[in-house]
């Protein structure tokens, strides 16, 4: 044994169609020693599982589902990289492990012949053994085995059935052969494969025969670009092969599925019992689950159920309130036992403050996430998607874009990831693109505290509506109205193309794994937490700074000289009444202090150096200021506005903040500085703007691209410029006649 | 032979032929729909609902890719 085989657990790459149980497979092997991440340049997750069995460590690398081994794309070439051993940033996998869906061996037998030819040792898991007898569907495990000349092990992984006994068969899997190399393809298909393999290698290229093979297969030209095989004769080469093949009858790219399905047909001759059986419940359940009338009725249910639970008071606002409480703790007790200068600012209002108001939705973003992966893993989401399609199909997109956007609702972050469902490109550009427009939970402090202060309130419908609700729905109505109108426009603009065929498995219902669901919560919370700690952590300090700095005390040394004064005499005063009046004259100067500071500061001198700009949108420098403050994330405006309208940072108490917009007039007058048109094009204004660097951040690391993120930011901006102007004129027009 | 959408509720047919772009063929063959496999419509419409071998596909026709299939009483 090599020290390498000592020190290192044995990698085994697990792969197989999506909605075979993969994940759960996966997770029922690994338990909680799992770490996730991204391939570098490409949007493939990487899940890595480590478990021990007989005093042998194994690393399991879980590969995306996938229906076949061809890669078209970025993303489909990293699960053949890693199987090559092509890939710097992994490990060659020693093994692998292929899952099957027993109830559908036709088509997962048709990677199982693509891994085969990889000539990696192999075990085979044929899980849902249970449900394929349901179906009505018995297969001969040991004779599937035999013909296959690889270990087959019955699962059933959602309840740890057959767990064991793969452990056992993979911590003996070193003394496994590899499988025999069997083709599938016609004797003048490998003929050819063998002549490019010798023009290759005239060409002093080494590439694993399975590429060559695919190099053949692959009309669109993108393994040859990848391979950076150039040179006209040599595409001419292939060229002319493919030619031969379509006269000898074995077209390109169609013999590959005819091959491999005659080797499926004749493995499994007499291998497969099927019984007839009443339909299954699944297909009874769709015929209303998918209905035009009755399925369209249960899915808006279901979506106003969900949405209700993420702002119920009484669900997410409970653990929400403690979270604030927490934070209200922790800058109480920094503020109480650090001396008053730049760092006990920095700590407060600007580290504890600017997490704390991001962590807050923290309770919101879990229980989405816990409705969307119960959702996702009773087989229940691909309904809504396809539900969804006719509506997403009428502005060029498909009815995969669903879950992304939905995702959105709570936070565009995951919802940025979430578009790895869409396997075409330009679909999943686009959906990543106008992710950011649907109001994120970041969005309600803004829309409560303007709606709260600013729109009447009126009832309709006997007391059933009332113009605050409809107001906060219509925000949300604004983002996605216009992420259509964006999704149009870029279909028939830079991202023209023709709408690529939509095609999608829909996985059997089945009862939500509690755990399965749990750890998808926990790693989506996990993943905000850990943005919340890095990048909001860091833009909250750097708007603290700006917000801090210059600190020139001298414009406000009679206040604070004052100040000194009122907190002698407090400290001398026993009288409770004048207690109280010190008291109160010390928060004024207080605030009255921090409201000057900040006036002074680099951003408030930005406020006024914008004021301008922002002049045609009803706003003055104080809201321009708290605006730009809010560029890198827009929960800090609450606490901004509050040190900007003389409140001090505090973002507890939204009433007195409330009172003090009310009451706020233009410098120097007495015109209220805020009212309907003005909060109506604050709200418009972040519902559309591009206000959160983690978003833009995300969106960088899917597309690997800087390009798509500064035209997100771009594009977002003038749109709420634009939107917010609009709104301004309209709701001014009819308010002022 | 006659176009999927055009196949019954519940009605068994054999894939007969797939029309479209070389690739896209390639794909939906890979996720089952092939010549020469069972298909049964679940739900009509645009995209449909369908049963191939064991599992169930949801599938938007479109002027590019069309499925032709013969229905179970032709194709014994």
């Amino acid at each position: 044994m090599s020290i390498q085989q000592q020190t290192e657990p044995i990698a085994i790459a697990l792969i197989g169609n999506p909605n075979t149980g993969k994940s759960t497979l996966f997770n029922a092997l690994s338990g909680v020693r799992q770490r996730t991440g991204n391939y570098p340049g490409v949007t493939v997750e990487k899940k890595h599982g480590t478990f021990g069995v007989s005093d042998k460590a194994i690393e399991l690398i879980d590969l995306p589902g996938s229906y076949s081994l061809a890669p078209r794309s970025p993303d489909e070439m990293v699960a053949v990289d890693v199987l090559l051993g092509r890939l710097p940033a992994e490990r060659k996998p020693q093994a692998v492990l292929v899952i099957l869906d027993a109830g559908n061996l036709e088509r997962n037998l048709y990677i199982l012949s693509q891994v085969l030819e990889l000539r990696l040792p192999t075990v085979v898991a044929l899980n849902m053994i249970d449900a394929a007898a349901e179906k009505g569907v018995t297969v001969d495990v040991p004779k599937l085995s035999e013909r296959l000349g690889v270990p087959v092990i019955p699962t059933r992984a959602n309840h740890g059935e057959g767990v064991q006994e793969l452990r056992e068969a993979l911590a003996n899997i070193e003394q496994l052969a590899p499988p025999e190399a069997t083709s599938p393809f016609p004797p003048a298909f490998r003929d050819e494969v063998a002549g490019l393999q010798g023009q290759l290698v005239s060409r002093n290229v080494s590439t694993p025969r399975y590429l060559v093979e695919r190099l053949l297969l692959d009309t669109s030209g993108y393994l040859e670009s990848e391979l950076k095989l150039g040179g006209d004769d040599f595409h001419q080469f292939i060229a002319d092969a493919r030619t031969r093949l379509k006269e000898s009858g074995a077209p390109v790219p169609a013999v590959e599925a005819m091959s491999r399905y005659g080797w499926v047909r004749e493995t499994l001759q007499g291998i497969v019992e099927r019984k007839q059986v009443p339909p299954p419940l699944s297909d009874r359940l769709d015929r209303i689950m998918t209905h035009p009338v009755f399925g369209t009725i249960i899915f808006a249910v279901l979506m106003m159920a969900v949405f209700t639970a993420v702002f119920s008071d009484y669900i997410a606002g409970v653990p929400m309130g403690w979270i604030e409480g927490l934070f209200e703790f922790l800058g109480g007790v920094v503020g109480d036992n650090f001396a008053e200068g730049p760092f006990r600012s920095l700590l407060v209002d600007g580290v504890i403050a600017g997490v704390g108001g991001v962590l807050v939705f923290l309770p919101q973003i879990c229980i989405l996430f816990f409705f969307i992966a119960i959702l996702e893993d009773c087989g229940y989401m691909a309904r809504a998607a396809y539900l969804m399609d006719r509506l997403f199909s009428n502005v060029g997109l498909s009815g995969k874009s669903f879950i992304p956007l939905l995702s959105s609702f709570a936070c565009a972050i995951p919802g940025v990831m979430a578009t790895r469902v869409i396997e075409n490109r330009r679909d999943r550009l686009i959906t990543m693109l106008i992710a950011p427009l649907m109001s994120c939970s970041a969005r309600i402090p803004v829309y409560v505290i303007m709606i709260a202060a600013f729109v009447p309130q009126y009832s309709f419908a006997g007391g059933l509506l009332n113009s605050h609700t409809l107001t906060f729905a219509g925000m949300y109505l604004v983002g996605v109205v216009t992420a259509v109108l964006v999704a149009l426009v870029l279909k028939k603009t830079i991202l023209r193309g023709a709408t690529p065929p939509f095609v999608m498995e829909l996985p059997s219902y089945k009862w939500p794994s509690i755990q399965t669901v749990l750890m998808r919560v926990v790693e989506k919370g996990w993943a905000f937490i850990y943005r919340a700690g890095t990048l909001i952590f860091a833009s909250s300090v750097l708007v603290w700074a700006a917000a801090y700095y210059p600190h020139n005390e001298a414009i406000v040394a009679p206040e604070i000289e004052r100040l000194a004064a009122v907190e002698t005499e407090l400290e001398q005063a026993t009288d409770e009444t004048k207690v109280a009046a010190l008291e109160e004259e010390q928060a004024e100067l207080q605030n009255h202090i921090d409201g000057a500071l900040l006036r002074d500061s680099y951003l408030g001198r930005a406020g006024h150096w914008i004021e301008p700009a922002v002049r045609p949108l009803g706003w003055d420098w104080r809201i321009g200021c708290a605006t730009i403050a809010s560029f890198p994330a827009r929960e800090v405006i609450i606490g901004t506005l509050g040190v900007i309208f003389d409140m001090g940072g505090d973002d507890e108490d939204t009433a007195p903040l409330q009172e003090k917009l009310q009451t706020a007039t233009w410098d120097g007058t007495d015109k209220p500085l805020f009212n309907l048109p003005v909060a109506l094009s604050v709200m418009v204004f972040f519902a559309l703007c591009a206000q959160c660097a983690a978003t833009l951040a995300a969106i960088k690391r899917e597309t690997n691209s800087w390009r798509w993120p500064i035209f997100t930011f771009f594009y977002m901006t003038a749109l709420a410029y634009i939107g917010a102007f609009i709104i301004y004129r309209i709701a001014s027009f009819f308010t002022t006649t | 032979m006659i176009p999927l959408d055009l196949l019954p509720i519940g009605q068994s047919a054999e894939i007969a032929e797939v029309l479209g772009e070389q690739n896209d063929v390639k794909r939906l063959a890979e996720m089952g729909m092939r010549c020469g496999a069972v298909v049964q419509v679940v739900q009509q419409g645009s995209p449909c609902i369908v049963r191939v071998d064991g599992c169930t596909l949801c599938f938007r026709e479109c002027a590019h890719l069309q499925v032709f299939v013969q229905p179970a009483a032709t194709f014994a």
